[in-house]
């Protein structure tokens, strides 16, 4: 068992429904471990210092991507970026993936409908790298409203991660985790108001750290 | 003279003995008219005749499709003085803001304003600038009367026809010499002077009509800078010219002027930065319409047309704090058509309508990024068969071909029935096909909005060479949608059914039932297409969605008393997208609850329809009319339901306006915000005297319901009185 990879950042109330499921264990294969689900709260993801009144640009910015590891479940230093430490990488609305040419490890990543709960297995291919020569989508999650895991609404002016969309990833050392994003506002606000402060990620996400493509 | 009045009646209460004496106006009284409202009311008694759905003059009895009229003895009652002011009392009519949030458009049967033909004595009204046709536009002091036709009348009057079709039908010259000249003034120190002359000698007969109108706006949230409607004045300049050639032949010339200029104030968006500016809008428009009829036989009539408008409107913008042009806006349109039609009657059961016709279309605008016009044509045919086997039973068919240069071909035909089951049950049904050619904007749009954020819209025809040139010069930062899947727009289509009938429940109480089902295909949206390094979208247009509206409308009038009529209308109305009928069907949408970020399946109970529409309208409308005594009175409760709003970048003050969808799914479903349903209630009271004087006064709006963000279109409490008069001499005797 490594219950190391199992770990939980942070605990909050109603998102930690933890959803622990035991699969039944064949005897002729090696027990699969259980997977659990795991929920980040507030990953900033370089939202800056605030804005200038003067030009109204985002202050304090850094332009960096903040590193994730789904084995840890804690963020990696920018200067392993080019390890296989990472899986995904965060920087505002912006999504990439150790893959591809962001980085040296075999990540890709699926866009996928449905709901969280019920996604119980990662499909065999169709993972797509980043890539930042094409013309159609330079990363692996497709930026802009209604391509990948967010809507822009332009009447309200927020963030919205879409409902019943999952991001389903192959991660940096050929591993397996199911993501949903949940809030891309600090302190994970219910109804956010475009004054809320943006740019950090809530998301509870599945990770299967065996050769198994499995969720439950 | 006029103004005298105004201000007189404003200050007057309404006591009969004053106004003769108070006015100095007993010369007047000598000449008193025989009642013309004892005449108004015989001729209601007969038949009242409609043009607009077969395109002839046929009573409103007889047409198998849904018809409804307004005569001006309502509207004059109502005290109304724009076309908008008239259609938002109609049942099943909604009158909806513009994209900016500003002006009036008609919403019928659950179509956007874009999808309902707007008509003038059967020629339409251009200058669809941002889609919908502002009604405001239109006074309404020469109006005999409004024609509305619901469902699609492609078949008759081409593209745009989906809807609807609603037909204002104007004065012409009356017997004799007659004049009205009338001004009201009131909230927002709205002025509004009117006068028509019409005089009639021998062969000829002249009708002129001038309207100027004049507001102050109102601003529903001053904390904002600018006005939420900034002062505007517009003048209206209409004639009819008829001539009786010969005995069997007639020809009149009608013709209408427009202008209208406002100043306004309003805070812009510049990187990050707000601006004030101030500016000036500027609208004209004008037409000519001759018209010859020739009646070779009993049998065969021919009616040969030639209608030319043009419509024009220019914005500008300039910096407050150094009077720097900021922005420049303007658009300019022009529309030709002969056209050659012929009724001809085979017998009294068996009627024939043929037409044929060519539209020449120009548009030039500063949106498109050149001073090059761009022009568009259609040639088509129409052909109309009524049977009339027994006078239980009516059969209309007919069909229109349209062959267009940009978009192609389009076959429209229609099928009405009626039958008259007994002398209390009059069933009608009819479907047909209606359709909305892709318009100019949708075409060759090559514009980009400083005033608002910077955002793009490129047309179908330049989008791809645009997107290449901005590439080519690395001003692309990622594409959203595969450039090369956008195609040709092709028109939009729907097919509809209309099925209803007439019941007298009670002698003199008779309801009114219809029944509609459009099923819409090809619906042109904005698709998002691109984002600039300066991380600004470009749009475009694609055909994508498909959907249906249905519902239910009923009327019902009743003269429940001497002189007294109650009638109410209401509409149910089901409007949706059927993709996302199918989605939620498959199980594919979903939500996530907002408070416990939850997400869940949506149910198909759940997905409540397209934004902007109110599952539930009505109205409630007392008229009171003395034809002895001549008091006049009204009061009408009009009802819109809640309904749900999209995602609008804002309104023209700056305002966001959020969007009704609160569980991240985009679409409008039961847990998510509505504006709220609400009643307006608007009265009149209005006096006649022999001397031809009318006074009048009412309140629009009384318990002054607003609401800023989602309906800046609807000003608070409008209080007005006005005074006008009117002549006639040598009258022929009919």
């Amino acid at each position: 068992m490594t219950m190391n990879s199992i770990k939980s950042l942070l605990s909050i109330g109603l998102l930690a429904t933890m959803a622990v499921i035991f699969t039944a264990c064949k005897d002729d294969s090696p027990a699969p471990d259980p997977v659990i689900a795991t929920t980040t709260t507030d990953l900033a993801a370089d939202p800056g210092t605030g804005i200038d009144p003067n030009n109204g640009q985002p202050t304090g910015i850094t332009n960096k991507f903040t590193l994730f590891s789904f084995k840890t479940g804690e963020v990696v230093l920018n200067a392993d970026s080019a390890t296989t430490k990472w899986d995904v990488g965060f920087r505002r609305t912006t999504i990439i993936v150790n893959g591809g040419t962001s980085g040296s490890g075999a990540a890709g990543a699926i866009v996928k409908s449905g709901l969280f709960d019920e996604i119980l297995e990662a499909p065999a291919d169709g993972y797509a790298v980043d890539d930042k020569n094409s013309t159609t989508s330079k990363y692996a999650i497709p930026t802009g409203s209604g391509n990948g895991w967010y809507t822009y609404d332009g009447g309200a002016q927020v963030i919205k991660p879409t409902a019943g969309k999952v991001l389903i990833f192959k991660t940096a050392d050929n591993r397996y985790a199911k993501v949903e994003i949940l809030s891309y506002y600090q302190g994970a606000k219910t109804n956010p108001v475009n004054t809320d402060v943006a740019g950090y990620y809530t998301f509870r996400y599945v990770y299967q750290p065996n050769d198994s493509k499995s969720f439950n | 003279m006029i103004l005298i009045f105004a201000s007189v009646t404003l200050r007057t209460q309404f006591a009969k003995p004053l106004f003769c004496t108070l006015l100095i106006i007993s010369q007047f009284c000598v000449a008193a008219q025989v009642s013309t409202d004892l005449d108004s009311l015989r001729t209601r008694q007969l038949e009242e005749v409609i043009v607009t759905a077969t395109r002839n003059e046929r009573t409103m009895g007889s047409l198998p499709m849904p018809v409804f009229l307004v005569p001006k003895a309502q509207i004059k009652t109502m005290g109304s003085l724009r076309l908008n002011d008239v259609l938002t009392e109609q049942t099943g009519l909604v009158v909806v803001p513009q994209v900016n949030g500003q002006g009036s458009g008609i919403q019928l049967q659950g179509f956007n304003p874009d999808y309902t033909l707007i008509l003038i004595d059967g020629e339409p009204i251009i200058g669809r600038y941002t889609g919908s046709l502002e009604l405001s536009r239109i006074a309404i002091g020469n109006i005999k009367q409004i024609e509305i036709v619901k469902g699609p009348s492609s078949s008759l009057y081409g593209s745009d026809a989906l809807a609807g079709v609603i037909n204002i039908i104007t004065d012409r010259s009356q017997p004799g010499t007659n004049g009205n000249f009338s001004s009201r003034y009131g909230t927002n120190k709205t002025l509004d002077l009117s006068g028509d002359v019409s005089v009639t000698k021998d062969k000829l007969g002249i009708y002129l009509f001038g309207n100027r109108y004049s507001t102050d706006g109102y601003d529903l949230s001053p904390e904002n800078f600018g006005k939420t409607v900034s002062p505007f004045t517009n003048q209206t300049f209409n004639s009819k010219i008829t001539y009786k050639v010969g005995p069997k032949t007639d020809f009149s010339l009608a013709g209408r002027y427009f202008k209208e200029y406002q100043r306004f104030n309003f805070e812009v968006t510049s990187s990050n930065e707000q601006i004030k500016t101030s500016g000036t809008g500027e609208v004209k428009d004008w037409n000519i319409n001759p018209v010859f009829t020739h009646r070779f036989s009993t049998k065969l009539k021919v009616i040969a047309r030639f209608y030319t408008t043009h419509y024009q409107t220019e914005t500008n913008l300039s910096l407050d704090n150094d009077g720097s042009p900021y922005y420049h806006d303007d658009f300019e349109q022009t529309f030709t058509r002969p056209e050659l039609n012929g009724e001809y009657f085979i017998n009294s059961k068996n009627i024939i309508t043929l037409g044929a016709g060519h539209v020449g279309e120009t548009v030039k605008t500063s949106r498109y990024g050149d001073e090059n016009g761009r022009n568009q044509w259609t040639n088509y045919a129409f052909f109309q068969y009524e049977w009339l086997p027994m006078d239980k039973f009516t059969l209309v068919s007919g069909g229109r071909f349209d062959s267009n240069s940009s978009y192609g071909s389009q076959f429209s035909p229609k099928l009405s029935a009626r039958y008259e089951v007994n002398k209390r049950i009059t069933l009608k049904a009819s479907t047909g096909v209606g359709f909305k050619s892709p318009d100019f904007r949708q075409l060759y749009f090559n514009f980009s909005n400083s005033a608002a954020g910077g955002y793009s819209v490129l047309g179908t025809e330049i989008v791809q060479p645009r997107l290449a040139e901005l590439e080519a010069q690395g001003q692309i930062q990622s594409y959203l949608f595969d450039p090369t899947l956008i195609g040709e727009l092709q028109a939009e289509r729907s097919v509809a059914v209309n099925v209803g009938g007439k019941i007298e429940i009670l002698p003199s109480l008779t309801m009114e039932v219809n029944g509609f089902y459009n099923s819409i295909n090809n619906l042109i949206e904005t698709q998002a297409v691109a984002i600039t390094t300066a991380g600004q979208s470009i749009y475009t247009y694609r055909n994508v969605n498909r959907a249906y509206t249905s519902g239910l409308e009923t009327n019902v009038s009743y003269p429940f008393a001497r002189n007294f009529t109650l009638s109410a209308g209401y509409q149910l109305l089901y409007a949706k997208d059927k993709d996302v009928v199918q989605d939620v069907k498959d199980g594919n949408v979903y939500y996530r609850d907002p408070n416990t970020l939850v997400t869940k399946r949506l149910q198909p109970n759940e997905y409540y329809g397209l934004y902007n529409r109110s599952r539930h309208t009505g109205n409630i409308k007392l008229f009171y009319r003395h034809p002895v005594t001549k008091w006049e009175a009204s009061a009408r409760i009009i009802y819109r339901g809640k309904y749900g709003v999209g995602d609008i970048r804002g309104n023209i003050q700056g305002e966001t306006i959020p969007p009704s969808d609160r569980n991240s799914n985009s679409i409008l479903d039961v847990y998510d915000d509505f504006v709220k349903g609400y009643a307006l209630v608007n009265l009149s009271v209005a006096k006649s005297l022999n001397c031809g004087l009318r006074f009048q006064v009412g309140v629009d709006n009384l318990f002054n319901y607003t609401e800023p963000i989602y309906i800046p279109n609807l000003p608070g409490r409008l209080m007005y009185g006005s005074v006008s008069y009117n002549f006639s001499k040598n009258n022929v005797k009919p």
